[in-house]
């Protein structure tokens, strides 16, 4: 039977106004028209009526889009759980007085890092102060917190004093997320990765900001998978439990699913959301077990982890269906080896690529 | 972490919402990254949990609706209430 999804990532456009080099949107996107209201609020009822109860609303920075109010009620009136993912840039209190009154439930805010100097850098953008504003501005609408800090080799040395910065912002939640090699941060991999010695000390230091913060501030760290010996439990299995739709309205199993050869996937404008969730081929392709090679195939993990990441077996194998090569057990195992002794050859600061906006977009 | 005691008046932490998942017919919580599927019991719980009600008058409440002696209503209700208060899903006010 096909599961149905729990919760629905909407990039509402890949427009934004920071230039982060780790970004994980597509870095050749041309653009193309964004959904409409009409159209989200579509696709929101679809997938509540399909079994959705979470959705994110992101990008590029979902505040680009005017009507982002009126997206909210779109998704509180079919009782989604709605969380905005933003980089506070273009949250002011007439926005927030909107956001709040149209039901948005939670407010994800990101941040480069503790130190304003370095934010900046990292963004691309003056946008530290203007976070710091966005923040003041959910709890003063009463709205619920999460920060988060995407980690790499330029700032994982900081991990304490970004905690510690996070922790006077007073969230309810922080998400501590190393780079997903994937659009934008696969052109800075080897600038991005950290070293395993820097891994291994932020590690511990995650671990005890964890254990002393239990119950008053969730904090989630999301390892370097590169690093590791088994792959992450990418989307907790493909077609599962979740979707995305991008801002073209293609229709997703995860945000980076574009990058996979060969896969053309299925548009909202041409199709019904539960047709293409229960019977596209490209849905079906890699749910459940079927599809596994040896190794994944007789392992005991295959039910926990599902392979690992579609679209980075395809990205540094060729093959989709691969198991991800960051496991040890992959017989391809050596290309993840190879990037890391590169990139740790590599400068940090060594030419860094920024992420650009797509060009001529409409919203 | 504090310590849970009968006497604490629980509420859901703000970014979370309690809902009836009408598709699958199950209570859920729903916050920021995620989601609980919730118990039939955990959901007679955690409906309670309003920032006013006493954990105590929880379990009494309880004690009307369920045939179950209030000792192990009790023991029930703070178990639920620590897995969550763990998750960070619910507030303890004094």
């Amino acid at each position: 039977m096909t599961p149905r999804p729990y919760a629905l990532l909407a990039e509402l456009t890949y427009r934004c106004p920071l230039h982060c080099p780790y970004c994980s949107n597509p870095a050749t996107h041309t653009g193309g028209e964004e959904l409409s209201l009409d159209e989200w609020t579509r696709v929101f009822a679809e997938a509540a009526a399909l079994g959705v109860l979470h959705l994110g609303l992101s990008g590029g920075e979902p505040l680009a889009r005017r009507d982002l109010p009126k997206l909210v009620t779109a998704a509180r009136q079919v009782g989604l759980y709605t969380n905005l993912i933003t980089s506070g840039v273009g949250l002011d209190a007439n926005r927030a007085r909107e956001l709040q009154a149209a039901g948005l439930d939670s407010v994800q805010i990101s941040f480069q890092s503790d130190d304003p100097a370095q934010g900046n850098t990292i963004a691309g953008s003056k946008a530290h102060d203007a976070k710091l504003k966005a923040v003041r501005l959910v709890h003063d609408h009463g709205l619920a917190l999460s920060l988060n800090v995407v980690i790499h080799r330029l700032n994982i040395d900081r991990l304490p004093q970004i905690i510690a910065f996070a922790e006077s912002l007073r969230p309810e939640r922080l998400e501590l997320a190393n780079v997903q090699y994937h659009g934008w941060a696969l052109r800075n991999r080897n600038q991005l990765l950290p070293t395993r010695e820097q891994a291994q000390t932020a590690l511990l230091v995650a671990q005890k900001a964890q254990a002393r913060l239990k119950g008053k501030m969730d904090v989630v760290y999301v390892l370097p998978d590169y690093l590791q010996d088994r792959p992450k439990p990418c989307m907790q299995g493909w077609g599962r439990h979740y979707l995305t739709v991008n801002p073209a309205g293609d229709v997703l199993p995860c945000p980076n699913a574009g990058s996979i050869p060969d896969l053309v996937f299925e548009n909202i404008r041409q199709g019904s959301l539960a047709s293409i969730w229960n019977e596209s081929a490209n849905f079906n392709r890699f749910r459940g077990t079927e599809w596994m090679p040896v190794p994944c195939r007789d392992c005991p993990q295959r039910e926990i982890d599902f392979g690992g990441c579609r679209c980075q077996a395809a990205l540094l194998t060729g093959q989709a269906a691969a198991t991800d090569p960051v496991c040890a057990l992959s017989p391809d195992r050596e290309i993840v080896d190879r990037i890391l002794d590169h990139a740790w050859r590599t400068e940090p600061d060594d030419g860094l690529v920024f992420r650009q906006n797509p060009q001529a977009v409409l919203s | 972490m504090t310590e849970i005691d009968p006497h604490h008046r629980p509420s859901l932490a703000p970014r979370v919402r309690l809902q009836i998942d009408t598709v699958r017919q199950e209570p859920v919580l729903l916050y920021p990254e995620g989601l609980l599927v919730l118990s039939p019991t955990a959901h007679e719980i955690v409906r309670r949990c309003d920032g006013h009600t006493s954990i105590e008058s929880i379990v009494r409440s309880l004690g009307d609706e369920f045939d179950a002696t209030e000792e192990i209503l009790r023991q029930d209700v703070l178990e639920t209430l620590a897995d969550l208060q763990q998750r960070n899903l619910i507030v303890l006010d004094p």
